[in-house]
């Protein structure tokens, strides 16, 4: 019998509007998590694939020794793709020129991911395609054909073989950002290799292995290779690279991240507020049904179903509005980017259904206690169960199940730590600054009558109530304010790493007669250049004597062993320089002093690995010559700054013991392709990069991203508004009362309004101010500590939050009051009895 | 129990309220000792404050005694716990409050219907049709309470305070909230259908006039009984 009871109070209160704002808060959080976190889930997928074009593969393992056949024919095994390579330099001969190149030879797999750009002739137009060159024939770089002379269909030598030179090669997916190997690029068939004989015993060479599958496939294919991994192979993917895409793809991830989370955290205000107002408003008819005989359980099993219902409907709409509000976005970005997002998983509906359920239980379990506890002997004394409201249980319960939910979306401690802190901090502010606010208020003696002290008086009367109130608002703001910065200080960093002016050609292998020349070349043609820089190559040998190889401890973390090998195995490519570059900041010690003694500043990532630390000697290895150099600093380098960067690099008392070459970068538009071919035929020893290319795929990321961001950014603004709407809705149906009296006593409709108006622009204010304190501190130290960005304050915030603040919280409830005003103090009466 | 107590819907013997208070405990009433009977109508009247509501509040088993005892029907009510209570309630008791006390959500067949309903019976409409036709109300069968003036909302009420044919029927100010017309004809309907239906009727009023029309009217004054008087219509009944 109870059931149909149940059903019909819960129709008719749904259609009163009476679980409008409940349905409408679950519905919020589950439209929040879902849309946030299946669309970031489609970017991430899409970016990964696009970013898994940078390595040609979803991992690579790379060595200077050859691998065991096994680990290739158990990738197989595995399910996974894979594709082998082969890199070694090689001479080149045609039409009685001799060139070193650099050649790169591919099974026909190759490339796993992204394509290789090519032309039939070096005039026809460039295409994409997914395999390497024929056996018996070679793709060069445009380069190699103007050193050499040659064109499509011509024969080449190269080493002990002669290929068909069949296509010019444009760009390949993998294509280093500042390799220093030139832009003599050789692509051959692996097979074949043994016709050049270029590959012999102790000859130079460094093998790759590219792999691609699915992250399981991935996942239990390196559970069995990681036991076997030698001290000299070296397994990656996308995100161990310290690329600008790494940093970036990672601050993104995080940006999204925290939009969820405060997609969530508005939506679980949006819920506590709204189900401690609904249970309240049902006092009166449950101590009704208990007066007229209505069991416990009766009342609790009608109320638990209509919580289960409105979870059951608000669910369904909240995946339902959230599915066609990711579709819409995903096919404008899909639109945008000219390609299609991968389809997300079933992780977002998971995911976004459990915390629509566990938002309607946590939330809502306490005030539905306190309901199931009004006496009905509240029908007879009108406030009995009142003081139930506001219970310690409830806050502590809503707090502690917001930082569930924030850590189970997230799953990382720190990030939810942080945001949860600084959201407790404004609480307690709020609190504060309630108390003390509406103390003052009233010994501000102003004029009877007038709308601010009435306005005042308000405040100071429904100080708890405002002291919620002011929470909630602020929170809102301030998880606003938090995500509107960030997003512009996130996308201002990457614009200053991609500027528009950024070099899009390096050049390098210059000698050192040619540096001038080259410079006039470049200032004649108005070619904007970057400074010259001398670069040789060293490998660390020894450290304070000892040598290297006995230093890598094989019992080290994964992470550690790797960069470790990375680095002795990179023989990095090493400079002098007399100041700092842009982009390096000091991390521990000095710059150089003008000493005789020769000094390394070491990047700071490298620390660590090498157990290294400052007055340290390290033995480097340059062109058979031992050299001691003393570590007098460490560098934190910004690798996403889409420069030169180094590793080391040392003291300019350096300059005249080492051969070197010099390096810089140059902006090139179209119009300069014949002073280069120019520049070429003057210099033919001087190597182009091409990294247009790269460049314009980093910024087609960036943009994928910060348009993402901003769509991000849309919806957690709607959910904060949202929850401002319902906030100020709640506490008009409040005050309600106090307005029918005034009405009643002959106030004017004037005095009412311009007092609410009044009393919402010092709670926004209020709410906006500590928001914007607040928020600008948390990000602060977000940005420092998550997103790598130098962290500052932001004077604008300050003035933006109570504005935006005051602004919005006043007209919502300026346009709410003047609804209320319109109807006749009789009808008022009656709504209110 | 005595054949004369079976006779005594209402019981009440030695009832004391007491409530702590931050200056102390209050006594709200002391030793209150009546009996009332099948059929018969009371009234409780006093001024504002002295226990009157109080005294209703333990009679209906909404609240429970700090000394004494009150049978219900039979049922001893301090043996009884909340649940227990509710259910007599359920079973042998209607109400009609001052401020009307309908569900704003029902319309007015549904109100009337909620009691029998929450009770489990099955011709709950039936029974409600039938109160609301008594009551004049008919023709506002589908009106939600919002919809409806004053006077109507108690009519209603009424209506719902005789379903499932309750033994004993509380009445706490039934005519307070409505103007002298729609007050004298609320009071009328209590009474006819308590006659009617043969309910015990137990009525909280301060007004004189009111009280004189039952049986008898017990005075409280300053949380103790002064007197028990008769009514107008002890001589008619």
């Amino acid at each position: 019998m109870w059931v149909k009871l149940a059903f019909k109070l819960f129709s008719r209160e749904f259609r009163r509007g009476e679980l409008t704002i409940i349905f409408a808060a679950i519905a919020l959080a589950v439209l929040t998590v879902f849309s946030l976190s299946s669309i970031t889930e489609r970017i991430s997928l899409n970016i990964e694939q696009k970013s898994s074009d940078f390595i040609a593969a979803d991992r690579r393992l790379s060595s200077n020794h050859a691998f065991e056949p096994e680990l290739l024919d158990n990738a197989k095994q595995y399910g996974l793709e894979a594709a082998q390579m082969l890199f070694f330099d090689s001479m080149l001969f045609a039409n009685d020129e001799l060139v070193l190149g650099s050649v790169k030879a591919t099974t026909k797999s190759y490339p796993l991911r992204g394509k290789v750009t090519i032309k039939d002739s070096l005039i026809s137009q460039a295409y994409e395609v997914e395999s390497g060159p024929d056996v018996g024939s070679v793709w060069l770089s445009e380069g190699l054909f103007y050193t050499l002379g040659v064109k499509v269909g011509d024969e080449v030598e190269l080493g002990a073989g002669i290929f068909s030179i069949s296509k010019v090669l444009v760009s390949e997916p993998d294509a280093p950002f500042f390799s220093l190997s030139g832009n003599k690029r050789v692509l051959l068939s692996y097979e074949d290799i043994p016709a050049t004989k270029a590959v012999q015993a102790g000859s130079r060479v460094f093998h790759r292995l590219l792999f691609a599958g699915t992250e399981q496939e991935i996942a239990n294919y390196y559970t069995w290779l990681k036991p076997q991994l030698k001290s000299n192979q070296n397994w990656e993917g996308i995100k161990d690279r310290q690329s600008p895409l790494g940093n970036n793809l990672d601050r993104a991830e995080r940006f999204l991240l925290l939009a969820g989370l405060f997609g969530i955290m508005l939506a679980a205000v949006a819920m506590a507020v709204s189900a401690k107002r609904y249970c309240e408003r049902q006092y009166d008819p449950v101590a009704m049904m208990k007066t007229l005989g209505g069991s416990r359980i009766t009342i609790r099993n009608i109320f638990l179903l209509h919580l289960s219902l409105v979870t059951i409907f608000s669910i369904i709409a909240g995946l339902a509005i959230g599915f066609l509000l990711q579709h819409i976005g995903a096919g404008y970005l899909a639109q945008f980017m000219g390609t299609e997002l991968p389809p997300s998983g079933f992780r977002p509906w998971l995911l976004s259904t459990f915390i629509g359920v566990v938002c309607a239980l946590m939330f809502s379990l306490k005030p539905l206690l306190d309901l199931f506890d009004i006496p009905p002997l509240r029908v007879l004394r009108r406030n009995l169960g009142d003081t139930l409201a506001l219970s310690r249980i409830h806050i502590a319960v809503s707090l502690m199940t917001i930082f569930v939910l924030m850590w189970l979306f997230s799953g990382e401690i720190v990030t939810t730590l942080i945001l949860f802190g600084s959201t407790l901090l404004v609480i307690a502010i709020l609190f504060g600054i309630s108390r003390l606010f509406f103390a003052a208020g009233r010994r501000l003696g102003l004029r009877p009558g007038s709308s601010w002290s009435l306005a005042i008086a308000t405040l100071q009367k429904r100080a708890n109530a405002n002291a919620i109130q002011l929470i909630s608002f602020a929170l809102a703001i301030k998880l606003m304010l938090f995500l509107v910065v960030l997003k512009n200080d996130m996308i201002s960093d990457w614009q200053m790493q991609v500027p528009e002016d950024a070099p899009n050609m390096f050049i390098i292998n210059i000698a050192e007669q040619e540096v001038a020349p080259i410079k006039l070349f470049f200032r004649e043609n108005d070619i904007p250049h970057e400074a010259f820089y001398p670069v040789f190559s060293g490998r660390v040998d020894a450290v304070n004597g000892e040598e290297f190889a006995r230093r890598i401890s094989k019992q080290e973390g994964e992470e550690k062993d790797k960069d470790a090998r990375k680095g002795v195995r990179r023989e990095p490519n090493l400079t002098w320089l007399d100041s700092l570059p842009g982009g390096n900041e000091i991390t521990e010690g000095q710059w150089f002093s003008d000493g005789d003694e020769l000094e390394v500043s070491v990047f700071d990532g490298w620390k660590d690995e090498l157990d290294l630390k400052l007055g340290d000697t390290l033995t480097i290895l340059v062109n058979e010559q031992n050299f001691d150099v003393k570590v007098t600093s460490f560098r934190s380098v910004d690798w996403g700054n889409l420069k030169p960067n180094f590793v080391m690099i040392l003291s300019p008392n350096m300059a005249g013991k080492v051969p070197v070459t010099y390096f810089s970068a140059a902006q090139l538009q179209d119009n300069h392709t014949k002073d280069i071919s120019l520049l070429l035929q003057r210099y033919p020893t001087i190597s182009m990069i091409d990294v247009k290319s790269q460049i314009e795929q980093a910024q087609s990321i960036i943009s994928q991203v910060t348009l993402a961001i901003g769509f991000v950014l849309t919806i957690v603004l709607v959910s904060g508004a949202l929850v401002l709407v319902s906030q100020v809705q709640a506490s008009l149906a409040e005050r309600m009362q106090e307005v029918v009296i005034l009405r009643t006593l002959g106030a004017r409709g004037r005095l009412i309004k311009l007092a609410t108006l009044y009393e919402f622009l010092l709670l926004g204010a209020i709410s906006g101010l500590v928001a914007a304190m607040v928020s600008d501190v948390a990000l602060l130290i977000i940005q420092q500590q998550l997103f790598n960005i130098d962290g500052r304050l932001h004077p604008y915030v300050w003035l933006l939050g109570p504005a935006s603040g005051a602004i919005f919280v006043a007209t919502i409830g300026y346009i709410m009051v003047a609804k209320t005003m319109r109807q006749n103090t009789q009808g008022l009466l009656r709504k209110l009895s | 129990m005595s054949v004369l107590s079976q006779l005594n819907v209402i019981q009440v013997s030695g009832l004391s309220k007491c409530v702590s208070t931050l200056e102390g405990s209050l006594t709200i009433l002391s030793d209150i000792n009546f009996s009332v009977k099948s059929g018969e109508s009371i009234a409780i009247v006093g001024a504002s404050g002295s226990g009157k509501s109080t005294l209703l509040s333990l009679l209906a088993g909404l609240d429970v005694a700090s000394q004494g005892e009150i049978h219900l029907d039979g049922d001893a009510l301090s043996t009884l716990d909340e649940e227990a209570r509710a259910r007599v309630r359920a079973e042998k008791v209607g109400f009609v409050f001052q401020s009307f006390m309908l569900v704003q959500s029902l319309t007015a067949l549904e109100n009337v219907m909620l009691p029998a309903e929450l009770a489990g019976e099955h011709d709950a409409k039936a029974q409600a049709l039938d109160l609301l036709d008594k009551v004049g109300l008919s023709h506002r069968l589908e009106h939600y309470p919002s919809q409806l003036s004053g006077g109507e909302q108690q009519r209603v009420a009424i209506a719902r305070a005789f379903i499932g044919s309750p033994k004993i029927l509380f009445a706490d100010e039934p005519s307070a909230n409505l103007d002298s017309k729609n007050g004298h004809l609320i009071e009328n309907l209590l009474f006819d259908l308590n006659k009617q239906n043969g309910t015990t009727l137990v009525l909280v009023t301060h007004d004189e006039q009111l009280a004189k029309q039952c049986q008898r009217i017990i005075h409280i004054e300053g949380g103790q009984l002064e007197k028990i008087s008769e009514g107008v219509a002890a001589n008619v009944g």
